[in-house]
């Protein structure tokens, strides 16, 4: 007989390296003469998407369109350190060194262009439709481009280099009280399933999927993340396994250990929750890992919720769960 | 304005027309065919290395062995305690024992089949469980546990003495790979001012870099790591696999060397995701608020270290789910075994934990008679919250957004919930 259930998972994320480690990401920053920007830093991207996010801050922050902005990741030859790709860490913490890079290089533009309009300040001024303007009197402006021409013929460099530490404290070794984490992420994920009881088999038929992601930079990168996630958890709860007979893995290839392929996805519905981290890029924290958390516990809720029974020790393989069956009769 | 736009992938074009570059795709003329020989064993003694028939065999640039390491022979992102190339001990079967560089990847095979290794064969613990036991072979000497992090916050014996409902389960997660598509892969060569340049697809080339300067034994301005297009890692890229062997055989022919791991070897050279053994005590009032809860993780490190230390204090921290629990006991270790080592993946401890709270909710929920959500709703972290450790949620808490948005995405009527 085949039986449905719903099961929920709700979870949270402590970001970063954490602990008081240091948790430091560089970037530098330099405008060219036609307005165009390198930028350099030690960020991989590992197929998430980080370089796309980091070009869309760098872009956001000059007041220019992306396809102005080049970027140059991991590499010890001509990019500074910024950390390892891990923890969920760099859309928060290189992000914001991007972002602190590019406002020191964007001064030393203003402030020449400050002089050119006539303005007593560089927060009177505006960079916006490829132009730097007068806030209130958008008619006084000069081009963009014109702009960092002239001001790096003036004798100006429009560079910046920013560092940016993620704060973190550590545990006290005796009883664990500290503030170990910033920012925390938070996620739920509702899964529905249908279990043959005869087999054991389950199928996942649908994840509704919510992440509280501070600001999406690039809503289809999260989106991608999530997918991505659910996928990893429905696999971890269900299917994967690293079989050991004294300590040598027994199933290192592909039709043994076995990973979820785009049949055994489920529909996947996300929701992208934007609470605001005021210390983040733009309100940003990060997704890559806390949205691969509440899968495999709403999946697991859900297969108790069809048959009654609990899988403690996972994967929720059809094995166990007909022997769980079988003694729950 | 680019900020909240689905903008298309910064390097897409290149991987949708397969100019992307992973580091299996360089070549270079002249280049050398990296091997690695590896234990079939978890714990062992090596009694005697004897590579003079590999050495000889034609197309063979060089064998090298733990005596021919210039610098450290020992390589982990805390403690440097995983060797580059085992000189006596076998811990795992991560170990790795000697590397052939020759002429073709069959000759490099080849000659890994010439190389003989005598071992006489240790006793191992392969539970983390048993490895807490006085009487347990040890991994290492100084004991099997790596470490131990206590929660202690409030007074959970009264805790549990005021709780309507308590409900008890033990819960266990198993030991799973990244299976990152693109298995290790990497190209090392000198280049014209005499350094050494490693093209490789890695979590951090910064990271690298020292590893490789320390186990040469050359400053790390002699080093450059330049990452190729990454196939995916989730953790499993962090520890040292092959960067640290092709740079050595470069390092000791001057010539380019190309390793690429087969899937069967990218299981066995990377971490894993720990399997984590959790108990699980949970109380709470009729209303369903939590009032105490008590929760020991112990998580297999394998043999060695990596980040194991932090993924078990990041299980600790996240004990409770994101709720507020007025009392709380945790207890996590990370112990050693002849396992596999484990390490760094997506979740990094914190995935664990939810398998055993959110299974502890539902439970609760159903001795309450409860719906699922109206428990975690009336527990759920919002800001100004204070978790297990002490910390003040300050800001951006966006759980119950995240559950309203659920939920009423699968018609539950959340106002008969609350």
């Amino acid at each position: 007989m085949k039986k449905r259930g719903i099961g929920i998972g709700c979870t949270f994320y402590g970001t970063g390296y954490g602990n008081g480690f240091p948790d430091i990401s560089t970037a530098f920053v330099e405008i060219h003469d036609d307005g165009s920007v390198l930028i350099l830093t030690g960020a991989v991207d590992c197929g998430q998407g980080s370089t796309t996010v980091l070009t869309q801050i760098a872009a956001e922050e000059l007041g220019i369109p992306t396809d102005m902005v080049t970027i140059t990741c991991a590499d010890t030859g001509c990019t500074p350190d910024s950390g390892t790709t891990a923890a969920t860490r760099q859309t928060y913490t290189t992000g914001n060194a991007i972002r602190l890079a590019c406002q020191k290089a964007k001064k030393t533009l203003l402030e020449w262009a400050a002089k050119e309009l006539g303005t007593n300040t560089i927060e009177g001024l505006v960079i916006a439709e490829g132009k730097i303007m007068v806030k209130g009197h958008p008619q006084k402006s000069i081009t963009f481009k014109e702009a960092c021409a002239k001001a790096r013929f003036a004798g100006n460099r429009l560079i910046g280099e920013a560092s940016f530490t993620t704060h973190a404290t550590q545990v006290n070794m005796e009883d664990g009280q500290g503030a170990p984490y910033w920012p925390y992420a938070f996620g739920t994920q509702i899964a529905e399933v249908e279990v043959d009881t005869e087999t054991g088999k389950v199928e996942v038929l649908r994840i509704v999927a919510a992440q509280d992601v501070g600001k999406a930079i690039n809503p289809q990168s999260v989106e991608g993340q999530i997918e991505g996630g659910v996928a990893q958890g429905l696999g971890w709860s269900l299917l994967e396994e690293v079989k050991l007979s004294s300590g040598n893995i027994t199933n290192p290839a592909f039709s043994s250990y076995l990973i979820p392929t785009v049949l055994d996805m489920p529909e996947i519905e996300t929701y992208i929750i934007e609470s605001h981290e005021p210390t983040g890029p733009y309100g940003a924290k990060g997704v890559g890992e806390p949205a691969m958390l509440s899968a495999a516990p709403a999946i697991l809720n859900a297969i108790h919720d069809a048959i009654g029974v609990r899988i403690n020790d996972l994967p929720a393989t059809p094995e166990k769960i007909l022997e769980a069956l079988q003694e729950k009769k | 304005m680019t900020i909240g736009k689905s903008l298309p992938r910064y390097e897409g074009l290149g991987k949708v027309t397969g100019q992307a570059k992973f580091p299996a795709d360089y070549y270079m003329p002249g280049m050398l065919y990296g091997k690695t020989l590896r234990t079939p064993l978890a714990s062992a003694k090596i009694l005697r290395l004897d590579t003079s028939k590999a050495e000889s065999l034609r197309g063979v640039a060089k064998v090298v062995t733990a005596q021919d390491i210039p610098g450290e022979n020992g390589h982990g992102v805390i403690f440097p305690d995983a060797p580059i190339l085992v000189e006596d001990r076998v811990r795992s079967i991560n170990d790795a024992i000697a590397l052939v560089a020759a002429e073709s990847e069959e000759i490099a095979e080849e000659a890994l089949s010439l190389i003989k290794v005598e071992y006489e064969e240790l006793p191992a613990v392969y539970d983390p469980r048993e490895a807490m036991k006085e009487d347990s072979p040890l991994v290492w000497d100084k004991g099997n546990i790596l470490y131990h992090l206590p929660i202690r916050k409030g007074d959970v014996e009264k805790g549990f003495r005021e709780a309507d409902v308590i409900v008890e389960n033990k819960y266990s997660t198993q030991m799973v790979d990244h299976a990152f598509l693109q298995p290790e892969a990497a190209l090392s060569y000198i280049d014209e001012t005499g350094n050494l340049v490693l093209r490789v697809a890695t979590q951090y080339v910064h990271w690298d870099r020292t590893e490789i300067a320390r186990a040469l034994n050359i400053n790390i301005n002699q080093v450059r790591v330049v990452c190729a297009t990454v196939g995916g890692a989730f953790g499993g890229r962090e520890d040292m696999t092959l960067q640290l062997h092709c740079s050595l055989l470069t390092w000791l022919t001057k010539r380019p060397v190309k390793m690429v791991y087969s899937r069967e070897e990218s299981f066995k050279a990377h971490s894993k995701r720990h399997p984590i053994y959790m108990k699980y005590k949970t109380g709470c009032t009729k209303e369903g608020k939590l009032i105490a809860l008590e929760a020991e993780f112990i998580g297999d490190a394998g043999a060695y270290s990596s980040w194991s230390p932090n993924i078990l204090r990041k299980s600790a921290v996240h004990a409770t789910g994101p709720y507020y629990v007025p009392n709380v006991k945790v207890d996590a270790y990370a112990v050693h075994t002849n396992n596999p080592f484990t390490g760094a993946m997506r979740g990094f401890g914190a995935a664990q934990p939810p398998i055993a709270y959110e299974a502890q909710m539902d439970l609760l929920a159903k001795e309450l008679g409860l719906h699922p959500f109206t428990i975690r709703w009336r527990n759920a972290f919002e800001e100004g919250s204070e978790t297990a450790t002490g910390q003040i949620l300050e800001t951006s808490v966006g759980l119950k957004e995240t559950l309203l948005a659920t939920a009423k995405a699968y018609g539950w009527d959340v106002e008969k919930l609350y």
